[in-house]
């Protein structure tokens, strides 16, 4: 009877979750990690919405559980080569995690967050001042860049534009990229780990960006003060989304699904005639997307993932893909000013890496600090925007030159 | 010599970089760099100039359809001129201080905007006149203009349809 009780007690002991914590201790450090994410996203309010979901899909994939059924994500379903076979074991056996993940493998949640951010966004300071484009260029400069050093550190092509891509301050594209490129790659990187990174550093822009703006322009600079945009007309926002859907996809067709979403949710929205579809775009499919998107990115932080020094080179290089992207920016606004004869603050060049509006406030708020009644706002959200579709099609750039 | 090592990486970038190749060769690392800023550059090169381009035609139509509007309006003061006293600005009990009212919305397309003016405008200021009376205040006709866009005049009739039984219909 003592052994009968003895077994069935062993038995409860070997399935439960704190004889898991006792064969994978690592859960536990991606558990306290993955509590200080939601501390950060909470308290400190770095971007919640994002960093939340994540936070606790990490906490949820990392829970000890020693029968795989139990899991309620695989890490090791997505470095599998794919198959009719393999998907039918994702939707079969996988835990709910997994097949929320699906969206994230088929690129099915950047391009819809695109297609928000489509119904949110007003191209008309760039419409009112096409040479923006030339800053949203020029701060993809971070990305590129970033890309050698990675390749210094003797990565991979896969790691290295998965990482560099980061430097396009753009969560989703960071997303599809890296789901693409790290696709079944011998590599200790995945999606989860980049996602983190990239959005732990948009939250960041606010603290990496002005140290970086003010070591690289002069006070005078600063306080340029840029003369009043035109409003462009209706038809003019109407046209603009198909021309820069057609020149991408023409020049880019890598970038097409990324910047036609993007477009096609500006129509939506410039049209003027589909306001119930715009109104679901902007709140009830972007904030359910944002959510499955969030928690099952968190969940591929497992242990195995991140505890490593692939994840350490991540965070590093992120940190130096923000920087140049700000940097290069800066300096083509400035040789802009130049040009132009002082006529281009400056300030409005760091806005080129995308986090909208983000870096545009920046943009006003260190503006602002020279001369209080200097208002750039609108100027930067010229560049700002521009870097949205950029950095997609930097994105696009990378999935064509990378074979994957 | 370097330079044409480069270009030909560059050629044979057009053939893609294996993506689990490890290391990458010095040339693969900034051929990439090159080309993808380089594509990158050029495609939103060509987007300033083609919104440049749309722009300028944009302004260009409007302000012809200024200038269009302004000669129409220059006309129309002359033929008042010429005419009888023009029924406009109404004054009543000058007591108190003048406010501008804001122009009416009036549905007018451009042919007939000419002929219908004056029966327009004398319409307006007669209830803008009632207005004074009832409460004192002194009003202004300052200028009529036709709406643009929007309204009735800017969509069809199937199109009003369609939408109305959008809006009516509940899913």
């Amino acid at each position: 009877m003592l052994q009968i009780l003895q077994d069935i007690l062993g038995g409860l002991w070997e399935t439960s979750g704190l004889y898991g914590l006792t064969q994978h201790p690592a859960n536990l450090l991606m558990m306290c990690i993955s509590f200080l994410f939601m501390y950060l996203a909470i308290v400190k309010e770095f971007e919640p919405l994002l960093l939340l979901p994540i936070s606790f899909g990490m906490f949820l994939s990392n829970l000890p559980a020693v029968l795989t059924e139990d899991m309620i994500f695989h890490a090791e379903y997505w470095n599998m080569p794919q198959s009719v076979d393999w998907l039918w074991m994702v939707l079969h056996d996988g835990g709910l995690l997994d097949k929320l993940y699906l969206g994230v493998k088929l690129q099915i949640y950047p391009c819809l967050i695109f297609l928000g951010i489509g119904t949110m966004t007003d191209f008309g300071p760039l419409i009112a001042n096409p040479k923006s484009f030339l800053l949203g260029a020029a701060a993809q400069g971070g990305i590129f860049f970033t890309f050698v050093a990675a390749a210094y550190l003797g990565m991979s092509a896969a790691e290295c534009g998965s990482i560099a891509i980061i430097g396009g301050a753009d969560g989703p594209t960071s997303i599809y990229v890296s789901s693409k490129l790290l696709d079944g790659a011998d590599s200790n990187l995945n999606t989860g780990t980049i996602a983190l990174a990239a959005y732990t550093y948009m939250a960041l822009v606010p603290v990496i960006q002005p140290p970086i703006m003010k070591a690289l322009t002069t006070k005078e600079e600063r306080a340029i003060k840029m003369p009043q945009l035109r409003t462009p007309s209706k038809t003019e926002k109407i046209i603009f989304p198909v021309v820069v859907t057609l020149v991408v996809a023409l020049l880019v067709p890598s970038a097409a699904s990324l910047v036609g979403m993007l477009m096609f949710g500006n129509i939506l929205k410039e049209s003027g005639v589909c306001s119930r579809l715009v109104d679901t775009a902007q709140n009830a499919l972007m904030n359910i997307v944002t959510i499955f998107l969030g928690t099952s990115v968190g969940a591929t932080c497992t242990a195995s993932n991140v505890v490593n020094l692939d994840f350490v080179k991540v965070l590093g290089l992120g940190v130096v893909a923000f920087g140049l992207g700000t940097a290069c920016g800066l300096l083509l606004a400035k040789l802009m000013n130049k040009l132009s004869g002082g006529k281009v603050n400056p300030l409005i060049g760091s806005a080129g890496v995308s986090a909208v509006p983000m870096a545009a406030r920046i943009s006003q708020k260190v503006g602002a600090e020279t001369d209080p009644t200097n208002f750039l706002l609108m100027h930067a959200m010229g560049p700002n925007v521009a870097g949205v579709i950029g950095s997609a099609v930097a994105a696009g750039v990378l999935l064509s030159v990378i074979n994957y | 010599m370097q330079f044409l090592m480069l270009a030909n990486h560059l050629i044979m970038l057009a053939g893609g970089i294996d993506g689990d190749k490890r290391p990458l060769s010095g040339s693969e690392r900034w051929g990439v760099t090159l080309v993808g800023l380089g594509v990158v550059i050029a495609a939103l090169a060509i987007l300033v100039g083609v919104i440049t381009l749309f722009g300028k035609i944009f302004e260009s139509v409007n302000a012809n359809q200024k200038a269009k509007a302004e000669a129409a309006a220059a006309e129309q003061k002359k033929a008042k001129a010429a005419a009888a006293p023009a029924p406009a600005p109404v004054s009543a009990p000058a007591k108190a201080p003048v406010k501008p009212v804001s122009p009416a919305p009036v549905q007018a397309t451009a042919s007939t905007a000419n002929t219908d003016d004056d029966e327009v405008i004398a319409v307006i200021s007669a209830v803008v006149a009632m207005m004074s009376e009832a409460d004192g205040t002194v009003y202004q006709v300052k200028s009529v203009k036709p709406a643009s866009g929007g309204g009735f005049s800017g969509r069809s009739a199937w199109a009003m349809d369609g939408r109305r039984q959008n809006v009516n219909h509940t899913f």
